[in-house]
């Protein structure tokens, strides 16, 4: 007795309420599927950026310069203080010579050819080789502070360290973070509130419909369920639309990056599962607006 | 079957629609209610379909008590209590087959099986013809022989009917109450609120007349006077169909091989009896009052 609508029936109606108010309901799957866009656009370039970081964060390396006159004492008592600093893996000594044959190797045959030997530039290095685990953050600003204070040191000449570049590069995707869920924020909520007015608008227009069939001896779930599979539909579409857009934007994307910067890019444009996400997410955005439409609306 | 006890309706407003309304309707029975505007027809009925709660009283109706029914358990009352209107209250949007269907959809029954005793039924009542027609598109008989339709598909202990002829014309208005007693023969209990005194007299069912809220007659069935029952079947037919005459209901529903009303009320009433039941004396000093 108690068995429920059967699914042929919700499915019927349903779409008969989506025909109801066709271009409403367009509009809804539309900026559901804009807002999953870009959701799913933001996704990925935090999902790279933070690959990207990783991978920077391993290679990152100080090259401490000392002076060219620096004694084999100094360059200990450099090391020393060095090895001596919380996040420094490795400090790997160059001396004169190893620089100039790696400074030999780094320059063309065709520059070096006439060259004399003396000529060629070499000069003491400490290579030292960072913690990839202090790759975060913070811990680049202090190590960052810290390497600039080892340039006071007098054999030292210069320090070079990527992470004073890096340290932009992570402000500018904690920028785009903040953005992206900002601005995703604001479109899905939107988009819900286009789902939840379409469900409104049904609602009423089945006011009639929504008497007679609780006279007749319908539950209020078997009245209410079309609705909420309308705005799943809803969400259904603009999912799919989303998806469509995003595996476009991919393999464009993938083929520009092949032909114009030759870059052989391990990245992955699309993160793994984003589709499945996206699928879920979207009949979920619409099924959670209607519900709100019909728990406020539809009363019985 | 369906029981009143001291029954009292106030509406928010003041206004009392029903005072310490005490009757009873036994299963099977054909009842007419009548009275003027205003006198609670509609009130009572209302109070049975739970569309409304009763302030004061008890309102037993098969054996139970749906004063203290919870709200989740209205539509399964419902179920088994078929609705006419005056305005028919079909959905527009909805073909003719759709508008029956209903109350067969909110069981979940199979689609196949909707279909067919659906368009069993509709074949009865000589509208197999119009089944993808939408309401708009039928006549004032038309529609409420499909709202009948709609009421009588899932086979229901009871039938109430709210001024069922009042937008008809005086012929169709008689075919549909020929229609509703061929209903109460198959053991249907019907009641059927009008105002219209001449309706009324010609057929001599049992008539509860209603008077500012208040039972001020109640008569008992008599010899039908002249037309009404008298009127051949050959007249029915013009309603019902041959096949119809069968019994539409039964024939719809090969499996209902026991009689429609007691099918009809499932688990909820299981237990209806008549140990509930108002006792004799109080009806019987109810129907000589007058």
């Amino acid at each position: 007795m108690k068995r429920g609508a059967h699914p042929t029936y919700v499915l019927t109606q349903a779409l008969q309420l989506l025909r109801g108010s066709p271009w409403l309901a367009t509009v809804s799957a539309l900026t559901i599927a804009l807002a999953l866009t870009l959701v799913g656009l933001f996704a990925t370039v935090m999902f790279n950026a933070g690959k990207l970081m990783q991978d920077l964060g391993q290679s990152l390396a100080l090259s401490v310069y000392l002076q060219e006159s620096a004694s084999e004492p100094d360059i200990a008592a450099v090391r020393t203080k060095l090895e001596g600093h919380e996040g420094i893996r490795k400090v790997k000594v160059l001396t004169r010579e190893q620089d100039r044959e790696r400074n030999k190797r780094l320059l063309s045959s065709e520059l070096l050819q006439g060259l004399d030997e003396a000529a060629i530039p070499g000069q003491p290095v400490l290579e030292v080789e960072i913690d990839a685990a202090l790759a975060s953050r913070g811990d680049v600003d202090a190590l960052v502070k810290w390497t600039q204070a080892l340039k006071g040191v007098a054999a030292v000449e210069d320090v070079e360290f990527g992470a004073e570049k890096l340290r932009l590069l992570f402000a500018l995707v904690e920028i785009l973070r903040t953005i992206g869920i900002v601005l995703s924020g604001v479109l899905l909520a939107s988009s819900m509130f286009f789902v939840f007015s379409t469900i409104r608008l049904a609602v009423f227009s089945r006011r009639d419909e929504i008497e007679i069939l609780a006279l007749v001896g319908a539950t209020p779930g078997f009245i209410r369920l079309p609705f909420l599979v309308e705005g799943a539909l809803q969400g259904l579409v603009g999912a799919a639309l989303a998806a469509g857009l995003l595996g476009l934007l991919h393999i464009e994307l993938r083929g520009l990056v092949r032909d114009v910067y030759m870059l052989n890019v391990a990245w992955s444009l699309l993160p793994p599962g984003m589709i499945a996400w996206l699928v879920l997410g979207g009949p979920a955005v619409g099924l959670a607006a209607s519900a709100l439409s019909v728990g406020r609306y539809l009363k019985l | 079957m369906i029981q009143l006890y001291h029954v009292h309706k106030r509406y928010p407003n003041g206004t009392d629609a029903l005072v310490d309304l005490t009757l009873r309707v036994r299963e099977g029975e054909f009842v007419f209610l009548t009275g003027p505007s205003g006198a609670g027809k509609s009130t009572l009925l209302r109070l049975l379909m739970v569309m409304e709660r009763a302030t004061e009283g008890q309102i037993l109706i098969g054996g139970r008590n749906i004063h203290v029914l919870r709200d989740a358990s209205v539509p399964f009352l419902r179920r088994n209590i078929g609705m006419i209107f005056q305005d028919f209250k079909l959905i527009p949007r909805r073909t003719v087959f759709d508008n029956v269907a209903i109350s067969l959809e909110i069981m979940g029954l199979g689609r196949k099986d909707i279909a067919k005793r659906v368009e069993t039924l509709l074949d009865g009542l000589r509208l197999g013809h119009r089944l993808d027609a939408l309401p708009g598109d039928l006549s004032a008989g038309e529609q409420q022989r499909v709202a009948i339709a709609r009421a009588l598909v899932n086979e229901p202990a009871i039938l109430l009917a709210d001024e069922p002829t009042g937008n008809l014309d005086p012929d169709l208005g008689n075919d549909i109450i020929q229609l509703l007693l061929d209903v109460g023969r198959r053991g249907t209990t019907v009641i059927v609120a009008t105002h219209d005194v001449g309706l009324i007299q010609r057929y001599g069912m049992r008539t509860l007349t209603l008077a500012r809220g208040q039972l001020a007659e109640d008569l008992p069935r008599q010899a039908p006077l002249r037309g009404g029952l008298e009127r051949g079947p050959a007249d029915r037919l013009d309603l019902l169909g041959q096949a119809a005459m069968v019994n539409p209901l039964q024939a719809s529903a090969p499996a209902a091989a026991e009689p429609p009303a007691a099918a009809a009320f499932s688990e909820p009433f299981a237990q209806a009896g008549e140990s509930t039941a108002v006792p004799a004396e109080q009806t019987d000093a109810k129907r000589e009052a007058p």
